[in-house]
């Protein structure tokens, strides 16, 4: 007897969703397989021509592999580090409230000018870090030149940037839980640690891997920390695949091979979001029972 | 020990935390940066696309919350996650088809292009949380605006909606912190005439800028959200956002 | 025979009617059974069962809150099915005192009028004047989280009477209330749906003191049925079945099972009475007596025999919840007695106070009604 009014308020959302991300992506589909670029626009049809050169495309396959890497060590560096602070902020130290709203901070920055800033503290000879360093007595790095260094600053930045929401997701998680379990292990003597291992953390599992759920999704994005600070370098040492395809397909414009590059990274950033997503399910599902 | 050790990780992290921004800070008030570039940048441009799109999405998100949706095999936690699913999109998938989508339109380089393209990004969040939101209020209240004499349209908009404003507040700064930010379509869709903050300066970054300019923008651009992050302290002591996360 | 007159007027006209309404759904099976009623206007129903009979579901497939599998509900002659929730002109006062949170006590009574299409000065009138009545013309600018419980079901109540539909729905408004409101508000009640004359007005309930109290007529609901209706008084001294006995009763009813022969009622351990002459032309076999709490009398000796198992002092008196070898037995008693449990205690059963009922629960006999 509602007649149609359930359909009409999911409509809008329907109509942007199938015009925002449905078309364009049976759009892009279709444009792997013709040769759009700079000199010749328009849907030509070549076949698996742009599939084949992606198999070859080592850069393409690098920036996965170190996509890969970057992303796990990111989140599980935020993950360690969000629930530790997590747990001062939440009853652990005096002036809760004022170190909340400091560690909230990075998180609220623009990433993007964020990682100018870093970038200045970063560079080499008049950048703040390696002062700091030789002032310590330790040797200055070369980190924004030398391929190994970079990818540890690109890692810092995206540490220091986003383990705030771990932070706040955790911290909201914590402070929502029920009393009566951590007053039954006080009245059992168990020691903080103890506390922590048996109570806190496991009831704390459903909102840890929606958190870091979370931040993987957003990890296998990472485009706004690289394109300002080394815009992939030095060389490709620290290109991602989504700059990897902006480059590619809007500053080149091949737009067909880009497209192609572009519609790989989905069905790969699915498929392993997906797996990942279904192995925590499925550990977090009680044992026996 | 333990305290020691505690107290250095806390002390530790929260500099590591300032740092950056310290450095800024000094930075822009390094000679011959009394400019505050911030100025030519009209903050405008940043919030009025994360405004449309929240507006659009919040039906969607309603319907979702009251009604059972028996459409052939699907139900209700499906299409949320259908909705919610789109996070996992990276930007440039799409970019590529909007550039050249908006490019046929003539909406190139426009306020509405911009507006428009960034809503996608802002769906699976705001429907994420404002059914949780949803979910939370009584039925019995649309029902009651139901039987006075409401249609469901009339019941949403007299009744719920007024009392969604914590919810609508959150997820509001959501959409304006992902408006405000967003360097990514941003950078592809526009050129000279519509500039956001992030596009602008990184501009900048590119040519040899002297840092303490490009610091003082940073700063500027910045102190709006951080408010926000006091506005966010607020919400999590009190226990709004409870709801919201999970 | 109907007047010209009658068959004119419009309220013998406007009746609600139920015709074979069921719902079942898959998680609890079946809520509603085969309902087929005729509520009058300008009457007072009262729906009466335990917590899960279908009360509330009866009441939500009338206002169109819950779908109704086959049958049909028709008002003044108009099919509901047609009718969407808020064309039915149904006011619902819930146990959860519902009420806009974000308005103040006087928009929220004025909010179902200006639906309705009134102006805004005759919606306010009328708003005031309905505020008036429950009683909370000095909260008029009052938001509901700033009100009593009491208050804030008076204002569900006022914006509900305001309208004036033609169909008034209440569930167990008071449950929520304590004690002393619940009486007052009991009487209040009363007196205001008196003066509803074109309403059906339906009220549920689990308690059968009030159902007596405020009742025209009495609908028992068990398991989705309707079980039993007619007015209080029929109600109450014939129940048409044990099942209707443990409802209506309160304190509850004593049922005992028993078998008659040779003239008496024989116990299942044995004691045995002789059988009053109500019962006199019954075939022998086996049978379940009933008898009221405030029926049973403790005795010296004689009797049964039983052990006391729990003590309840409730106002001026004391129940007694005895265990005897025949059965559970409850009595009440007058006034507050020093009795402990785990005393012995010896109970008569007055035969002349004796229900009778067939093994599948239906009425026999009833000690005040005439018999079957």
């Amino acid at each position: 007897m509602k007649k149609g009014y359930p359909r009409f308020f999911l409509l809008p959302g329907l109509i942007l969703l199938i015009a925002i991300i449905i078309f364009p992506l049976l759009f892009t589909i279709r444009v792997t397989f013709s040769s759009w670029n700079v000199s010749q626009t328009g849907l030509n049809f070549i076949g698996g021509e742009n599939w084949a050169e992606m198999a070859r495309d080592t850069r393409y396959w690098g920036s996965m592999l170190r996509l890969f890497y970057l992303s796990f060590l990111t989140v599980a560096i935020q993950y360690a580090l969000g629930f530790a602070i997590a747990l001062f902020a939440w009853k652990g130290i005096a002036a809760r409230r004022f170190f909340r709203v400091l560690w909230l901070i990075p998180m609220m920055t623009t990433p993007s000018l964020m990682a100018i800033i870093w970038r200045s503290i970063f560079t080499e000879d008049i950048g703040a870090l390696n002062g700091l360093l030789s002032r310590v007595g330790l040797n200055p790095v070369n980190w924004l030149t030398e391929s190994g260094p970079a990818n540890i600053a690109i890692t810092i930045v995206e540490v220091w940037q986003w383990t705030p929401f771990m932070f706040l997701i955790l911290l909201a998680g914590l402070l929502s839980l029920p009393k009566e379990p951590f007053m039954a292990a006080a009245i059992d003597g168990a020691s903080a640690w103890k506390t922590f291992a048996r109570v806190t953390f496991p009831m704390m599992a459903p909102i840890s891997i929606g958190a870091i759920m979370i931040r993987l999704i957003d990890a296998s994005k990472i485009f706004d920390s690289v394109f300002t600070m080394t815009r992939g370098g030095p060389g490709n040492a620290t290109e991602t695949p989504a700059a990897y395809i902006f480059q590619r397909s809007l500053q080149d414009f091949q737009i067909a091979y880009g497209s192609t590059l572009a519609l790989m990274y989905l069905i790969l950033a699915i498929l392993t979001l997906t797996i990942i997503g279904k192995v925590f399910a499925r550990l977090s599902k009680p044992r026996g029972i | 020990m333990y305290k020691v050790l505690k107290a250095t990780f806390i002390t530790i992290w929260s500099l590591f935390v300032l740092f950056p921004i310290m450095w800024a800070i000094t930075t822009s008030f390094k000679p011959e940066s009394a400019v505050v570039n911030g100025a030519t940048f009209i903050p405008f441009l940043e919030f009025q696309p994360s405004l449309i799109g929240w507006k659009a999405i919040l039906p969607g998100a309603y319907g979702l919350s009251r009604f059972t949706y028996g459409w052939k095999n699907y139900s209700n936690a499906d299409i949320i996650f259908f909705f919610v699913s789109q996070r996992i999109m990276p930007p440039v998938v799409l970019a590529i088809p909007f550039f050249l989508l908006l490019k046929e339109l003539k909406l190139l380089d426009t306020h509405l292009g911009l507006i428009l393209v960034l809503t996608s990004g802002l769906m699976p969040i705001v429907v994420w949380l404002m059914v949780d939101f949803f979910n939370a209020l009584p039925r019995e209240i649309d029902e009651m605006a139901m039987l006075e004499g409401c249609n469901p349209i009339q019941a949403f908009f007299r009744t719920i909606l007024p009392l969604s404003k914590p919810g609508l507040t959150v997820a509001g700064m959501f959409c304006v912190i992902f408006g405000w930010n967003d360097v990514f379509f941003a950078l592809t869709l526009t050129a000279t005439k519509v500039l956001t903050l992030p596009v602008a300066v990184i501009a900048l970054n590119g040519t040899v800028t002297p840092y303490w300019i490009l610091a003082a923008s940073t700063v500027f651009s910045i102190i709006p959200l951080v408010g926000l992050a006091f506005v966010i302290e607020r919400f999590l002591s009190r226990g709004n956002l409870g709801g919201a996360v999970r | 025979m109907e007047t010209l007159a009658e068959q004119f007027d419009e309220r013998y006209q406007v009746s609600l009617i139920l015709k074979n309404v069921s719902v079942t759904t898959e998680k609890d099976g079946v809520i509603l059974d085969d309902i087929s009623f005729e509520f009058k206007p300008g009457r007072i129903y009262i729906l009466i069962g335990r917590t899960t009979s279908g009360k509330t579901s009866l009441m939500r497939a009338i206002a169109g809150l819950l779908p109704i599998d086959s049958g049909e509900i028709t008002m003044n002659g108009v099919d509901f099915d047609e009718k969407p929730i808020w064309e039915r002109d149904v006011a619902v006062v819930y146990q959860q005192f519902i009420n806009y949170p974000n308005k103040t006590v006087l928009q929220n009574v004025e909010f179902p009028l200006l639906r309705k299409g009134l102006k805004k000065s005759e919606a306010r009138e009328v708003a005031l004047a309905s505020i008036n009545k429950v009683g909370l013309s000095d909260y008029l600018d009052r938001k509901p989280s700033q009100l009593s419980g009491g208050q804030q079901q008076r204002v569900a109540l006022a914006r509900s009477l305001s309208r004036k539909s033609h169909i008034m729905l209440l569930d167990e408004p008071l449950m929520n209330l304590d004690y002393k409101l619940r009486e007052q508000l009991r009487v209040e009640f009363k007196e205001i749906f008196n003066s509803q004359k074109d309403a059906v007005t339906i009220y549920a309930t689990t308690e059968p003191p009030e159902a007596l109290i405020l009742g025209a007529e009495i609908l028992v609901m068990h398991e989705g049925r309707i079980v039993q209706y007619g007015s209080p008084t029929e109600v109450y001294e014939q129940p048409q079945s044990t099942t209707v006995a443990r409802v209506i009763s309160d304190p509850p009813m004593s049922i005992l099972p028993v078998s008659i022969s040779a003239g008496e009622i024989r116990f299942s351990d044995g004691y045995s009475q002789p059988i009053p002459a109500k019962m006199k032309n019954f075939k022998e076999g086996r049978y379940e007596v009933g008898i009221r709490a405030n029926d049973i009398v403790s005795a010296k000796s004689g009797g049964e025999k039983g052990t006391i198992s729990l003590v309840e002092v409730s106002g001026s008196e004391t129940l007694v919840y005895v265990d005897t070898p025949a059965g559970e037995v409850v009595l009440q008693m007058e006034g507050i007695h020093d009795v402990k449990v785990g005393e012995s205690i010896s109970v008569e059963l007055p035969s002349n106070r004796l229900f009778l009922f067939e093994t599948n629960g239906a009425l026999c006999v009833s000690p005040d009604g005439a018999g079957e």
